[in-house]
């Protein structure tokens, strides 16, 4: 098994009674791009913020790179890059300046500053004071910030906040060419499963504070697969007639569903139906919405308990 | 430390907030040139009696204002662009970050008091004051004040570090430094009121009588160093364990 680059175990934290972060696991693998996926107000910012040493635990402990963040906290830092909810900034300052006052904090050679500044494509606008940037341009400061100390681990919460349809693909491609070209590892939150399906390699779904759902984003593409929706005329008949010719279907509202089906399934059923003289309006594949997904993940979950 | 008092020294300096250590220096200077202590009775104290007179301006109103603007302003620029998110998230210890800032407005502060005697040497020199300066009493005066602003300091840093806002601190600096002029003038409140503290440690013996200015200089000290320890060691504490 390969090396846990973050490890957390039962990490709580409570505001007042409620729990936003509920005794979660996390288990992040060196190389991996993590996607910390959760619909608004399930604790991912909350949860980063622990990581961060932003925020104390109630209960539960962390350890990153092997080594725990009550004890080792600076060590641990100096190996981490984020970017939390918003980018951070000084608006009086420019791009450059913004960079230079962080470096000097990480003691790394006045040439990585360009070197993050090309890598997010800001150098033409280096020398800008950063209040008159958008919010995409300090978005890619942000990043270029978080680049700056040559971390091993990268947290980037919701990084295409207020991007534009190109800057998140550029974003995108960033982050997956990362622990390719640098073999660094990246923890990534999102409230969209699209997103996270375009970049992740593992997946940690997280709800009202639990994560329910922790594995490779194949495992979540199986959960996640689609079922076919079939509009015919007399719904009723046809699914008796399909089911006496021993094809089970789902019949809800009005429509027919096949659960699963191959391609061939599929054919083999409408197949029956035209023979059966009726009439198929529509045949369209239904992907699964992320809440549809939270919900069978949570009823799972409850079914269990 | 070093690498962070670099990065807050950068951070300011870029801004153009400093500049204020300029203001009351130079306020002070034309209220020293156009006092006319050309009478016999001041005769030989000049540098003394200008001292005090430009004192009572720069004390009892700029010191306390200035050190609250300071204060706030080096939290300001964190405040407003999600800094302490950042910052706090560098391989630095807090407690490092907040002395930094401390040290950074102590500066400030320092040198506004350098430019202050600069003032009065210009003074002395235009209006051919004796030669010799009375470096001991000068000295003493603007240490003093010096020293007097740190417990108001460690208060506003507290305030500004907790505060969001720019201009609540600030408010709450004005307000308190507005009743100055009579406090200065309470044997019994002065020496514990930070805002009047700058100008009791900072004014010159001399014939003009302040209430507060009978108090002992050991009692002010103690006072002024317990009054910082305290606030020191409270915002310290607090900006240690604050969750951002
Ligand atoms: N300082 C706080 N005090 C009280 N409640 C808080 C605090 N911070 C967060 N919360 C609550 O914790 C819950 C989780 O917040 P969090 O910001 O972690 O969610 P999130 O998963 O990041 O959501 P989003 O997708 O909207 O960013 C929310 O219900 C929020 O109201
Ligand atoms: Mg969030």
């Amino acid at each position: 098994m390969s090396e846990l680059i973050i490890e957390t175990k039962n990490l709580t934290k409570k505001f007042g009674a409620t729990r936003v972060v509920n005794h979660v696991d996390m288990q992040v693998k060196k190389g991996e791009i993590y996607g910390f996926l959760g619909p608004n107000g399930a604790g991912k910012t909350t949860t980063i913020r622990m990581l961060l040493g932003l925020a104390r635990p109630s209960k539960g402990s962390i350890h990153m790179f092997g080594k725990d963040i009550r004890k080792e906290k600076l060590a641990i830092l100096r190996k981490v890059g984020s970017l939390v909810e918003y980018p951070s900034y000084y608006g009086h300052l420019t791009a450059r300046e913004n960079l230079e006052a962080v470096r000097v904090l990480l003691d790394v050679p006045k040439s990585r500053i360009d070197e993050v500044l090309s890598i997010v494509r800001l150098t033409k606008d280096a020398k800008r004071p950063v209040k008159g940037f958008s919010l995409g341009m300090k978005q890619r400061l942000g990043i270029a910030t978080a680049l700056l100390g040559n971390p091993e681990l990268l947290i980037l919460d919701e990084p295409t906040n207020g991007l534009d349809p190109s800057g998140i693909l550029e974003m995108r491609e960033l982050i997956k060419s990362m622990p390719k070209e640098h073999g660094i590892t990246i923890v990534v939150s999102s409230h969209l499963l699209s997103e996270i399906d375009q970049m992740a390699t593992q997946v940690g779904i997280i709800t009202k504070g639990r994560i329910i759902f922790q594995d490779s984003i194949h495992k979540l593409r199986e959960q996640a697969s689609s079922s076919i929706k079939l509009t015919v005329n007399d719904v009723e008949a046809a699914w008796k007639t399909l089911l006496s010719n021993g094809f089970t279907t789902d019949l809800v509202q009005n429509n027919i569903y096949i659960d699963n089906g191959t391609d061939d399934h599929v054919a083999a059923i409408v197949k029956s139906l035209v023979e059966h003289d009726f009439s198929i309006y529509r045949v369209e594949e239904q992907k699964k919405s992320l809440e549809e997904i939270f919900l069978e993940l949570t009823g799972k979950e409850g079914g269990l308990l | 430390m070093a690498a962070l008092f670099k990065s807050e020294f950068y951070k300011l300096r870029k801004s153009s907030i400093w500049l204020l250590i300029f203001v009351s220096p130079l306020l002070s200077f034309f209220i020293g040139l156009l006092e006319s202590n050309e009478v016999p009775q001041y005769e030989g104290v000049q540098w003394v009696t200008s001292l005090g007179m430009m004192t009572i301006g720069h004390a009892i109103l700029f010191l306390p204002l200035l050190t609250g603007v300071f204060a706030s302003f080096v939290c300001r620029y964190e405040h407003a662009g999600g800094g302490w998110k950042q910052l706090l998230t560098m391989p630095v210890h807090r407690g490092n970050i907040y002395i930094a800032k401390m040290l950074l407005v102590a500066l400030l502060i320092g040198l506004t008091q350098l430019l202050f005697v600069v003032a009065l040497l210009v003074i002395g020199w235009i209006k051919g004051f004796p030669g010799d300066i009375p470096w001991d009493v000068i000295g003493s005066s603007i240490a003093g004040g010096w020293l007097a602003c740190m417990p108001l300091l460690a208060l506003q840093l507290f305030v500004s570090v907790a505060w969001s806002s720019f201009a609540a601190p600030l408010a709450i600096n004005v307000i308190f430094t507005i009743p100055n002029i009579l406090i200065i003038n309470s044997e019994r409140f002065g020496p514990y009121y930070p805002w009047a503290q700058p100008f009791l440690l900072m004014m010159p013996d001399s014939s003009e009588s302040f209430g507060a200015l009978n108090t002992s200089a050991t009692t002010l000290f103690i006072v002024i160093i317990g009054g910082f320890v305290v606030f020191f060691l409270a915002g310290l504490f607090y900006f240690k364990r604050k969750e951002i």
